[in-house]
C-alpha cells in the first residue's frame, strides 16, 4: 500500500453523538504511547474545518442531529466519515431507545465502520487506516 | 529622474515603496496559493465552528463595544442615576441650569468681592 496522493498528516476529528464514552477512552487509548497513532500522522484536531476524517462515537441522540449534520457539512471536502462503536452502527445497547435518531448511517454517509463494545485500538488504527486509503483515492479521483 | 524626495535627515522614495509592496503581495499569493483548496464559499465550509450550534448573525455574536463599560456604569450606578435625572435633553432645562448656574457663581463672587 503506498500513499502518495495525500501528501500530509491525516487531521481527525472526535465527535461524541451520545456515546457511553466507552469508545472515547479508547481513542484515547490509540494517542498513548502504547499505540501512539501520531508517529503514523494521524492526529486529533479540535474543529471540523481542519479535519480530513469525521470519527463518530454514540448513537445519536435526537438534540445532536442537527448538530451532527451541520458539522459534517463544515467538514472540507474531500471528507470520510468513520462510525466507532456498535452504537453508531445499528444502536447497540440503546437500540430501538425513545430518545435516538441513528444509527449515524441514516443521518450522514458513512464511509468506514468499526465494530465493538468498545471496539480495541488495533481496530480503530485499522479502521482510520481503511479511511486513509479511501481518502487517497478520492484525492486521486478528484486530481483526475 | 530619481523620484527621491531629501529632507535632510532620511529620503523618501515612490519607488522602493512600489517595490516593497510588490514583494510583499507575492509573499501573500505565495502563502494564499499553498492554502486549504477543499473548501467551498457559499456553504456551511465556510461558517464558523461553534461545536455544531448555529452559527448566529454577526450581530447577535459580538460583544458590542459598550460592554466593556459595563463594570463603570454598574459600580457607578448610583451616581448615574442621580446625574441623567437632570439630563432630560430639553434645552429649556439646559439654558435653566446655565442661568441658575451663573447667578449662583454671580453671588458667590459678590460675597466674596464684599469682603475685600
Amino acid at each position: 500500500m503506498s500513499l502518495t496522493a495525500f501528501k500530509r498528516a491525516l487531521w481527525v476529528y472526535h465527535l461524541n453523538t451520545g456515546s457511553c464514552n466507552g469508545c472515547d477512552i479508547e481513542i484515547l487509548a490509540v494517542l498513548t504511547p502504547r499505540y501512539d497513532a501520531e508517529r503514523f500522522g494521524i492526529k486529533l484536531v479540535g474543529s471540523p474545518r481542519h479535519a480530513d476524517v469525521l470519527l463518530v462515537t454514540g448513537p445519536v441522540v435526537r438534540q445532536m442531529v442537527s448538530r451532527v449534520k451541520r458539522i459534517y457539512e463544515q467538514t472540507p471536502d474531500p471528507k470520510l466519515v468513520m462510525v466507532v462503536g456498535n452504537c453508531g452502527i445499528e444502536g447497540g445497547v440503546f437500540y430501538e431507545s425513545y430518545s435516538l435518531a441513528g444509527p449515524i448511517d441514516q443521518i450522514i454517509p458513512v464511509d468506514v465502520y468499526v465494530p465493538g463494545c468498545p471496539p480495541r485500538p488495533e481496530a480503530i488504527i485499522h479502521g482510520v487506516v481503511t479511511a486513509w486509503v479511501k481518502l487517497e483515492n478520492l484525492v486521486k479521483q478528484e486530481a483526475a | 529622474m530619481t523620484f527621491i524626495l531629501e529632507s535632510g535627515y532620511a529620503f523618501w522614495n515612490p519607488l522602493i515603496w512600489i517595490i516593497v509592496f510588490i514583494v510583499v503581495m507575492l509573499i501573500v499569493y505565495f502563502f494564499r496559493r499553498r492554502g486549504q483548496k477543499g473548501y467551498k464559499k457559499d456553504t456551511d465550509q465556510a461558517q464558523i465552528f461553534l461545536c455544531g450550534e448555529e452559527v448566529p448573525e454577526a450581530e447577535q455574536r459580538h460583544i458590542r463595544v459598550g460592554n466593556i463599560y459595563w463594570g463603570f456604569f454598574e459600580t457607578l450606578k448610583e451616581y448615574y442615576n442621580v446625574i441623567l435625572r437632570p439630563h432630560t435633553g430639553i434645552i429649556n432645562d439646559y439654558i435653566l441650569w446655565f442661568v441658575a448656574a451663573t447667578a449662583i457663581s454671580a453671588i458667590i463672587l459678590f460675597i466674596a468681592g464684599l469682603g475685600k
